[in-house]
């Protein structure tokens, strides 16, 4: 019978600290958006998004995009946790919109519309944002936040319909000829084949500014490994950490379309 | 730029080299202000952000990419730009330059006509006008060669513009050459001694690597052409066979000194790493390298003058009792279980000090076995001591002396960078981690002006070491209580036992020095000290930790050698009666053969606490060898192989975040390596085969640690300078060295050895040995000198007189570093001068 010692076990005690005390941050992100949102559906049957609303509906200014932006950082840093752009990051959002004050943008997955109010309140006058969204529900409780932050149709323009079959349609439906800026923060796995698509469709221009989030956790690889070996892009990576969160390591990637020399 | 070009070539020689320097200048100014202002947008995006850990691996990595991506593309441009200048000028630029030049020669060579006129007129005027011309540096030069061409196509004018073969061309060169008048000869021989001069002098100039390349090409043809040609007749022909010759030795020591380094042994594979990984993990290697040397030697030692006569020469196996594998344990003596525990017929063999017999000579040499396992036993330890010391010394000598901190800007700017470093992904490394040290430093000086919250600092300090020394409070009694479970054990027949509760010591020993420092390492980020100071501290905790280990261990190993002389005196009484009883003739329960002959298996026979010993040193050193080899498969290999495999389907980057791929812990390595010497240190007087099984271990590891940081270890977020930590290394050595004789020179000295093995058996203690050899085997006035010697009326003095000596050189050596230190000072001043001039 092969019977290991409990000397031999508490041994490995030092190995157990170390992994919890370095991993931390994860734990705490696993136990955030994972244990807590499970048990918060369960008791009140409502989603993560819907409850994030009403919270945001009681609490916050209506037609203050600012005090809307706020809130959600309230809500995602000391209730649950949901993965907006956050503030930190945001900021880096704000700065490169603030710097190219693009006409026309395409968000890729609104999500609860965080983002979405994030960006349309940087815009110049007269520019337009298209944002996708796959989920209905989600689209639904964006759509609200968006008109609760006070921008009508004019400015931003919430499409439902996955990403990779918006795209090709862009130019055909919505009259587009170029995109100015992009901004990705959807599935991590459709980073790749959306850009592709992108490229495909010939509404990027030289100048066009792709950023993309979660670049670094979770991560989206394959996308980086493209972008490197394209040629087509200027391109840095923007360190940050994960929003709401301090020791997890995140980026963004901000690509500028050269076009083929 | 083509309009440049036509001034250029309206103007002298001279001028045209310099417009052209300056043109370089410009355009790398240009590039230098471009490069600039994009490092500053940089910073400044950056600054706006506020992003965080800007040296992590990905990052660096895409801003190399980035970095090369840009120089290529400038590069390119620069290329262009060239070629542009080329062509716009290419048409009729060049031509007229050359046909400038063609002017321009045709003139020199009158100048020079009148020169030389002047020249027989005035003799020796010629000389000083040319030292005039060197005088005037850059231009002379350029003048020089100008003449240097001149002549050259003098010649050729004179040889009838043959040009298809060189080598006739050459020798009708020569032809001619003793036609020239001897000033011609004078003025080739000085114009070929300037070009030797310019040759060697090349290294020094300040010019563009492409116009050193081209001037060296150009001036080695020339010499190379003309310096055979000077001489006459046979001469000259016994001066190019010379010039083979030379040629030749060169190329031949150049191959010899290839060879050498080929001799080295690992040195290509290390200077690999270096270029990798940077120095300071290099430096793991060096060092292994050098314990490796010293093992092979201590090894040479046990193995020829211990190992192998009691193997050839002593008695037999089965002759006698202590070489006989006892009756008992005659059935499992050849189980793989067994001999891996370094029992059966391992234990009753030349690997342990048991097998060794008493008798004062082996074999027709007259070998002294006893004496020669006593002094190997010291000799190995001194020569140790006297290795270590000596690398010590001469690595002192190396680093340099006085304060690093009154200068701490400049000699960072000055000297961070790792010149050795040849790999691109480290080196953006090391640009990283120079970057950011430059931050700390800044940060530093901020912080040393205001103290705020220095109260939370110092008790998060205090903190981390107190949560340190549970850590090693909790270890060392862990490893007590293991012991002396063991012991128990032991005392119940370890037959009763499992695998896992046998080996339980070596594995919880070997577990803990391996996990400690992890957590460790996790506790000092607590204490947000500047990295080299945390290496430092965190050098200190793990010596801390294996040294509590050892010595738990060597206490614990005591209560058994106590246990196992208790057991002995029953055995020797035991074993009077028994023979007693069988000298009676009675029979007896555990003899059944007849009195007269017993088989050795038969004959009861003591514990042997030497063997004992030896048998733990050997078991912790295999089972610490198997720790350590599973690590790095397990925690560096089978990581990196998922890391870089599971990437293609898994939810996040596992490359640049999570598990990533492990870096190679200089620190945790190099004192593993320490404390394993140690650990041979104080093992191998009781069993021979250690430094064999330390040589064996060091050789795998060595090429499987080379094999496993280059396939799947990161270069170091934190790439360090290693100048200096090897002293640090050896300094620990020798403490460890030190700290591992206290208890084999205890043992020696102070316990008898053991009645029935061993080569000292029937002695009162080992070192009688000595004694033994003085009385018998030398005459008579020398033990009688050796005793008045070692009386202590005239040791004491002697002890007085080395103390004295070694105080007063280590005044002289004290005050010797001050001089340097001030000198250092009154240089750097004279620098600093330099530089505000």
């Amino acid at each position: 019978m092969l019977m290991v010692s409990p000397a031999i076990a508490l041994a490995f005690l030092p190995l157990l600290l170390t992994l919890i005390i370095r991993y931390r941050y994860f734990f705490v992100l696993f136990y955030r958006a994972v244990l807590i949102r499970m048990w918060k559906d369960c008791v009140t049957g409502l989603s993560r998004e819907e409850r994030a609303f009403q919270y945001v509906l009681t609490h916050a200014t209506p037609g203050d995009p600012d005090s809307i932006l706020d809130t959600f950082d309230v809500w995602c840093s000391k209730v649950e946790f949901i993965s907006n752009i956050g503030p930190k990051k945001g900021k880096i959002l704000d700065r490169l919109l603030m710097e190219h004050s693009p006409l026309t943008v395409l968000e890729l997955g609104a999500h609860c519309g965080y983002s979405t109010v994030r960006i349309a309140r940087s815009l110049p006058l007269g520019a337009r944002l298209y944002s996708i969204e796959m989920d209905q529900r989600n689209a639904a409780i964006a759509e609200k936040v968006i008109r609760l932050a006070g921008f009508d149709d004019d400015t931003v323009e919430l499409i439902v319909n996955p990403s990779d079959e918006v795209i090709p349609q862009l130019r055909s439906d919505y009259n587009l000829e170029r995109l100015d800026f992009v901004f990705m923060d959807h599935w991590k796995k459709c980073y790749l084949p959306d850009l592709q698509m992108l490229e495909g469709s010939g509404l990027l221009g030289k100048g066009s500014i792709i950023l993309a989030d979660n670049v670094l956790f979770p991560g989206a690889p394959k996308f980086l490994r493209y972008i490197r070996k394209s040629g087509l892009y200027e391109w840095r990576i923007h360190r940050a950490t994960l929003e709401y969160s301090k020791g997890i390591r995140d980026g963004m990637a901000e690509l500028v379309y050269q076009g083929i020399k | 730029m083509s309009t440049a070009g036509e001034q250029d070539a309206g103007l002298s020689l001279q001028e045209e080299h310099e417009s052209k320097t300056h043109r370089t200048k410009r355009r790398d100014g240009d590039r230098q202000k471009k490069k600039r202002r994009n490092e500053r947008r940089k910073g400044g995006t950056r600054a706006g952000e506020g992003e965080e850990d800007l040296q992590a691996v990905s990052e660096k990595r895409e801003r190399s990419k980035r970095k090369r991506a840009k120089s290529k593309q400038e590069t390119s441009r620069r290329e262009n730009n060239e070629e542009e200048e080329a062509q716009l000028t290419g048409g009729k630029g060049t031509k007229a330059r050359k046909d400038i030049r063609n002017e321009k020669t045709r003139r020199m060579e009158k100048e020079e006509v009148r020169e030389v006129e002047e020249n027989v007129d005035k003799g020796k005027k010629k000389q000083g006008s040319t030292k005039k011309g060197e005088k005037k540096e850059d231009g002379g030069k350029q003048l020089v060669k100008g003449k240097a061409r001149e002549v050259k196509k003098k010649k050729h004018k004179k040889t009838s513009e043959e040009d298809d073969d060189e080598e006739e061309d050459n020798d009708k060169d020569v032809v001619r050459l003793e036609c020239l008048s001897p000033e011609e000869l004078e003025k080739l021989k000085e114009a070929v001694d300037e070009r030797k001069k310019l040759i060697q002098s090349l290294r020094g100039k300040p010019w563009a690597m492409k116009k050193k390349l081209v001037t060296l090409r150009e001036s080695q043809e020339f010499v190379e052409k003309y310096e055979g040609a000077l001489g006459k007749g046979k001469g000259r022909k016994l001066y190019a066979y010379k010039v083979l010759m030379t040629k030749k030795w060169m190329k031949f020591q150049r191959d010899f000194e290839n060879f050498k380094t080929a001799c080295i042994p690992w040195e290509m594979k290390i200077k690999e790493i270096e270029s990798h990984f940077g120095s300071s993990v290099a430096s793991y290697f060096l060092f292994l390298r050098w314990m490796y040397g010293i093992n092979m030697i201590l090894f040479g030692l046990t193995f020829g003058l211990v190992m192998v006569p009691e193997a050839l020469m002593g008695r037999p196996y089965g002759s006698m009792p202590r070489k006989t594998v006892p009756r008992a344990e005659e059935a499992s003596a050849m189980d793989f279980a067994v001999l891996w525990d370094f029992g059966g017929y391992a234990q009753y063999s030349v690997l342990f000090y048991g097998y060794y017999n008493n008798q004062r000579t082996v074999g027709w040499l007259k070998f002294r076995m006893p004496l020669s396992y006593f002094l190997v036993g010291v000799g190995t330890v001194a020569y140790s001591y006297m290795v270590v010391i000596r690398t010590m010394a001469r690595n002192a000598n190396e680093s340099g002396v006085g304060d690093d901190n009154s200068f701490n800007f400049s000699w960072k700017m000055f000297t961070s960078w790792d010149y050795l470093i040849g790999n691109a992904e480290t080196a953006d490394n090391k640009f990283a981690s120079i970057t950011t040290s430059f931050k700390e430093a800044i940060l530093e000086e901020q912080e040393s002006h205001k103290d705020d919250n220095i109260h939370l600092t110092r008790f998060l300090r205090v903190l981390a070491n107190f949560l340190v020394l549970c850590c090693l409070a909790g270890s060392g009694y862990l490893i007590y209580f293991v012991v002396r479970r063991s012991q128990k054990f032991a005392l119940d027949g370890l037959e009763n036992h499992t695998w896992w509760e046998r080996n339980e010591v070596n594995m919880v020993m070997s577990l803990l020095g391996m996990f400690c420092p992890m957590l460790f390492d996790v506790i000092s980020t607590l204490e947000n000290y500047h990295p080299r100071v945390a290496l430092q501290w965190q050098l200190g905790r793990i010596f801390a930790l294996f040294l509590g280990n050892l010595y738990t261990f060597i206490i614990a190993l005591m209560d058994e050698i106590n246990l196992k002389r208790k057991e002995e005196k029953i055995v020797k009484f035991n074993i009077t009666t028994w023979e007693a009883s069988l000298y009676n003739g009675t029979v007896s329960e555990n003899s059944t053969a007849s009195p007269v002959t017993i088989h050795p298996a038969d004959v009861p026979r003591g514990p042997c606490w030497e063997t004992m010993v030896g048998q733990e040193f050997v078991r912790l050193i295999i089972s610490d060898t198997m720790t350590t080899y599973i690590t790095l498969l397990i925690g560096d290999f089978l990581r990196a192989v998922l890391v870089r495999f599971l990437n293609y389907c898994w939810c996040w980057d596992l490359e640049a975040g999570f598990p990533s791929y492990s870096e190679f812990d200089v620190s945790g390595n190099v004192l593993g390596l320490i404390f394993n010497q140690g650990m041979i240190w104080m093992g191998s007087f009781y069993a021979p085969c250690l430094p064999a099984l330390n040589v064996i271990r060091l050789h795998v590891s060595m090429y499987l640690q080379c094999w496993a940081v280059m396939c799947c270890n990161v270069p170091q977020e934190r790439v360090f300078k290693a100048s200096g930590s090897n002293n640090f290394y050896m300094a620990m050595l020798l403490v460890i060295l030190f700290l591992s004789t206290l208890p084999a020179i205890y043992t020696i000295v102070s316990i008898p050895p053991s009645f029935d093995c061993g080569p000292f058996s029937g002695k009162n203690r080992m070192f009688d040995v000595i004694h033994e050899t003085l009385e018998s085997d030398f005459p008579p006035w020398f033990s009688k000198v050796f005793s008045y010697a070692s009386n202590p009326g005239l040791v004491l003095p002697f002890i007085l007189l080395m103390v004295l000596a070694i105080y007063y050189l280590q005044s002289t050596s004290k005050s010797y570093r001050e001089a340097n230190v001030e000198l250092k000072k009154k240089l750097q001043m004279v620098i600093s001068v330099l530089f505000f001039l």
